[in-house]
């Protein structure tokens, strides 16, 4: 079953989504993307009468981020008066979550608190072993050197361990509950579930407070210690622990300061709030110890609608790193660009995705007809951005670190562009196979960046070579796609070109730089092609519009997604700031104010699609307006970071130039 | 506490007759004596003929008569409802014709025992059962939690509506799943303990599954498992020890107390203690 998070939670080890109503969806450890051990965990109360699961529709949520932190609050309220308060979050340096219960109620209950958990340690429900230690106070669940283990405050005072689908149905500790009593059956193997249960005793508008910590550990050894050392901790001191911690992480940040946003209905506010957000995402997004980052935490991983997220895509990971780079976190960059050197393959190119090890994630680009080239060229790009802002020796050494790699990774792409154009090869939405103009940008910028390099690295020969081969793809690019019309063909398909627009060949722009503002003639193609995806891909939904990928888009329904949308007006925030600037007489003062005031309304949008807790999706859903896909997603992260940037710049330009007078 | 109101559609399969049709009238008529009698005896004297009625006692004072009719194609439908409606003891007439003369309902949805119900055939429900047990990690297991909702459902809707007691319980199982024509049950269940068995004859799982190794029929275990839990108060284990789908002539399941606390008999039944 698909579940879509609303937060999440982390630290450098563990990854924790969680949907609407504090029900866990994911506990992802030691990686981000292996292994998820749970398949359900939450809280339940019996009333006496009857067992009430949080997760019901009887119940009604609030919940958001504490704020400037990844620590979740999390309010039900149930018909019956019920009230109760989660406390979410995640110990920085150690990988346990600690989720704190207060429990209220109108009227008095004589009942039980339970907390149910299915746990599919290993990623598996198979050869999983279970069992209760009620000396030591701790639930546990192993499977090879997984362990995941749950100790509480105060101490439950029943249990059950057993079979979560099996014909012996009495032992299963989801139905175990339902009488208001637990068997205590202490130990179980196979696929097993478990409960913990406390009286729970309240008065009218009494309260009861249950603290649970749910570790993991790679031995049991581990566990139990972890366990014991963080049960002598008061809650108030974890808390601010890792409350500070996150304060602190963020006050690395690039400063915003957004001057004459003020007018705008809180949207300066709103802008801070969101910038703060990606960057604590991306955090937990990010293989602390690799450097590869998931798309978006894995939630089909029957790869039932689709083919998962939890993977790292060159393409994604390049972008997410830059815009961290431009944000103040440059360390990701290193750590990335290590992990890329660690992952090319030996023809020089990246395959499509890879678990965040560096080994090969499960593929459809398996050859050369449906690799994706495109993620060669970003790789190769993205290093030569990052080149460019290192100073000094960390520069030189950056060079001598990447310098096979871009020479490997350029003399690919030279191989699969001796035409002018790339060979046939998959395109960035993995869908299409042919020749792409977003494609043949990447190329260029990819070669553009190693040519600067190589130039660099004072290897003049191979720089005309490579430079030369990205102004002949540029040529062809606009020879063969550029249509009367204003905008470029999405590419050749079956041989045929395909004039569908496509939102991605806003990237001959930005990203890649192939078409530039400087130029009269480019300039005018920018503006027309910025005008074409506004006009042929809008989808009107939130009071405004969103933008699709490409027309008869029919992935998830063909929703409007929030990375072509936060693309476009990154490309007009951009612009904006690229046009040229005349002192006396500005010639694009309303140019400029017309696509600044564009991108707000689609950034506005963007904002407009988040969770209740302001996680970024893929996708909004074009009926609804709600969050649709693949929540948070990285890229959709990266690219509010960048806009957000752009439009600061823009502000503190105007303030500039009204002071100037 | 009598029966309160007992809700049954209707639906029909017909030949094809191209000089007929085919349609229903639910009649809402007051109780007064020989006031149904009336409307039977007027829609005689228009040659309808009644290919099957159906009775519901709404309230006190009025019921409810729903029946389907093969009349000439000929035949105003809505003059004859206008004329039905004017009938003394008739309150109010609803009509229709079933266009394809091959399956009709009056109304919709469906309720059965409660809750909305559908119609479906037996192998629809049979591949959905065959797809997990062929499919599923744990099909046994997940079949049997599915028919303990079902089981308990059941339990707890009777309850709801009638005294559910140790004379009746066992006989209104049957009844209901004879009703929705699930098979023919003979229980054996002492209400003190718990103990027994039930035969079903005709189980409409095993009829349709067609000859295998294993007993299929878990999704049956685990309703009466639910429903004999959900009545009792106790936690009841019911296991299917023969299967009509395994060679044997009816299918047998063997009512018993689950075990209770840190009793491993299960895990020892499956063999694995050493």
């Amino acid at each position: 079953m698909i579940k879509q998070p609303n937060v999440i939670i982390g630290n450098a080890e563990l990854l924790v989504t969680m949907g609407r109503k504090g029900e866990l969806f994911g506990f992802f450890y030691p990686r981000r993307d292996h292994a998820q051990h749970i398949d359900e965990s939450l809280a339940c109360i019996h009333t006496g009468e009857s067992l009430l699961w949080t997760n019901s529709n009887d119940w009604q949520s609030i919940q958001n981020y504490i704020e400037d932190t990844n620590i979740v609050s999390t309010k039900l309220y149930h018909d019956s008066g019920i009230r109760i308060s989660i406390l979410d979050l995640v110990h920085p340096d150690v990988p346990v979550l600690i989720r704190r219960f207060k429990i209220q109620s109108q009227k008095k209950i004589s009942g039980k608190f339970y907390y149910y958990s299915n746990f599919n340690v290993g990623e598996t429900s198979k050869k999983n072993s279970g069992y209760c230690d009620s000396k030591a106070r701790l639930m546990v669940q192993y499977w090879q050197d997984y362990y995941i283990g749950i100790y509480s405050m105060p101490e439950f005072s029943e249990w059950q361990v057993g079979k979560a689908m099996d014909t012996i149905w009495w032992t299963n500790s989801r139905y175990d509950m339902e009488d208001g009593k637990l068997q205590n059956n202490k130990e179980d193997i196979g696929n097993i579930n478990n409960a913990a249960g406390w009286k729970l005793e309240l008065e009218a508008d009494g309260t009861s407070e249950f603290v649970i910590f749910m570790g993991a550990a790679p031995s049991r050894n581990i566990l139990y210690k972890r366990m014991h050392e963080l049960s002598k901790l008061p809650l108030e001191q974890i808390f601010e622990k890792t409350r500070e911690h996150w304060v602190m992480w963020l006050s690395k940040k690039q400063v915003l300061k957004m001057p004459g946003l003020e007018g705008y209905n809180n949207l300066r506010q709103e802008l801070f709030n969101a910038y703060n957000r990606a960057l604590l995402v991306l955090y937990l997004m990010n293989d602390h110890e690799n450097g590869s980052f998931v798309a978006a935490p894995e939630f089909d991983s029957n790869f039932e609608k689709c083919g998962g997220y939890g993977f790292c895509w060159n393409r994604d990971s390049s972008e997410v790193v830059l815009a961290l780079k431009h944000s103040g976190y440059p360390e990701y960059c290193d750590r990335f660009f290590r992990w890329c050197i660690r992952t090319q393959l030996p023809d020089g190119s990246w395959f499509q995705r890879y678990w965040l090890d560096g080994s090969t994630a499960p593929s459809w680009g398996n050859f050369d007809y449906s690799t994706q080239i495109d993620e060669t060229g970003s790789t190769l790009y993205a290093m030569d951005v990052y080149y460019r802002i290192l100073e000094g020796l960390k520069k030189i050494e950056f060079l001598e670190e990447v310098w096979v790699s871009v020479l490997r990774a350029a003399e690919y792409l030279m191989k699969r562009t001796k035409t002018g154009l790339h060979e046939s090869c998959m395109d960035l939405w993995e869908t299409y196979y042919g020749i792409f103009t977003y494609t043949n940008a990447s190329i260029y910028a990819g070669l553009m960046g190693a040519s600067h390099l190589a130039e660099e690295n004072g290897e003049a020969g191979l720089a005309r070579r490579w430079k030369k081969r990205a102004e002949f793809i540029k040529q062809a690019t606009i020879d063969r796609f550029w249509l009367q019309e204003g905008y470029f063909a999405k590419g050749v398909i079956n041989e045929k070109l395909d004039k569908t627009i496509d939102a991605s060949v806003i990237g001959t722009y930005t990203p890649f730089g192939m078409l530039s503002p400087r130029n009269p003639v480019e300039r005018d193609m920018i503006f027309f092609l910025i005008e074409n995806i506004q006009k042929k891909l809008s989808s009107p939904v939130n009071r405004h519009y969103g933008i699709r990928r490409y027309e008869n888009d029919s992935y998830i329904n063909g929703n409007p997604w929030l990375v072509t949308t936060l693309w476009l007006s990154e490309a007009m925030f951009a612009l904006a700031l690229d046009l040229p600037y005349e002192k006396e007489k500005d010639p694009y003062e309303e140019t400029r104010k017309k696509l600044t005031e564009e991108g707000i309304k689609f950034l506005k949008w963007s904002l407009a699609g988040t969770t209740s807790a302001g996680l970024l999706p893929e996708q909004v859903d074009k009926s609804t307006g709600r969050p649709a896909w693949a929540i948070p997603l990285g890229w959709s992260c990266s690219l509010m970071l960048d806009n957000i940037l752009l439009l600061d710049k823009i502000c503190r330009q105007k303030a500039g130039k009204e002071a100037e007078g | 506490m009598g029966v309160e109101s007992m809700v049954r559609d209707l639906c029909m399969f017909a030949g094809h007759n191209e000089n007929t049709q085919i349609a229903w009238f639910k009649i809402t008529y007051s109780k007064n004596p020989g006031s149904l009698s009336s409307i039977i005896n007027y829609l005689e004297s228009q040659e309808v003929q009644i290919k099957f009625g159906h009775l519901d006692n709404i309230t006190k004072q009025t019921g409810e008569y729903s029946i389907f009719t093969e009349i000439e194609k000929g035949v105003d439908i809505d003059y004859l409802a206008a004329k039905i409606g004017e009938l003394e003891a008739v309150e109010e007439v609803e009509h229709g014709v079933s266009e394809h003369r091959m399956i009709h309902l009056v109304d919709f949805p469906l309720n059965v025992i409660g809750v909305r119900g559908i119609i479906t055939r037996a192998p629809t429900l049979v591949d959905i059962i065959r797809t997990l047990n062929e499919s599923a990690p744990h099909a046994e297991g997940l079949l049997t939690l599915s028919g303990l909702r079902g089981g308990i459902h059941a339990a707890k809707y009777f309850r709801s509506i009638m005294p559910l007691d140790d004379k009746n319980f066992t006989s209104i199982l049957a009844e209901l799943y004879r009703a929705v024509g699930w098979g023919i049950l003979e229980i054996d269940c002492d209400p003190e303990t718990f103990e027994g068995k039930i035969i079903v004859r005709d189980s409409f799982i095993a009829d349709v599954y067609g000859e295998t190794d294993q007993p299929v029929c878990a999704y049956m275990s685990g309703y009466f498992a639910g429903y004999l839990t959900e009545y009792s108060g106790k936690t009841i284990r019911v296991r299917e020890v023969s299967c009509k789908a395994t060679g044997h002539e009816v299918c047998e399941h063997i009512i018993s107390p689950a075990p209770s606390g840190e009793n491993q008999e299960h895990v020892i039944t499956r063999g694995v203690s050493r």
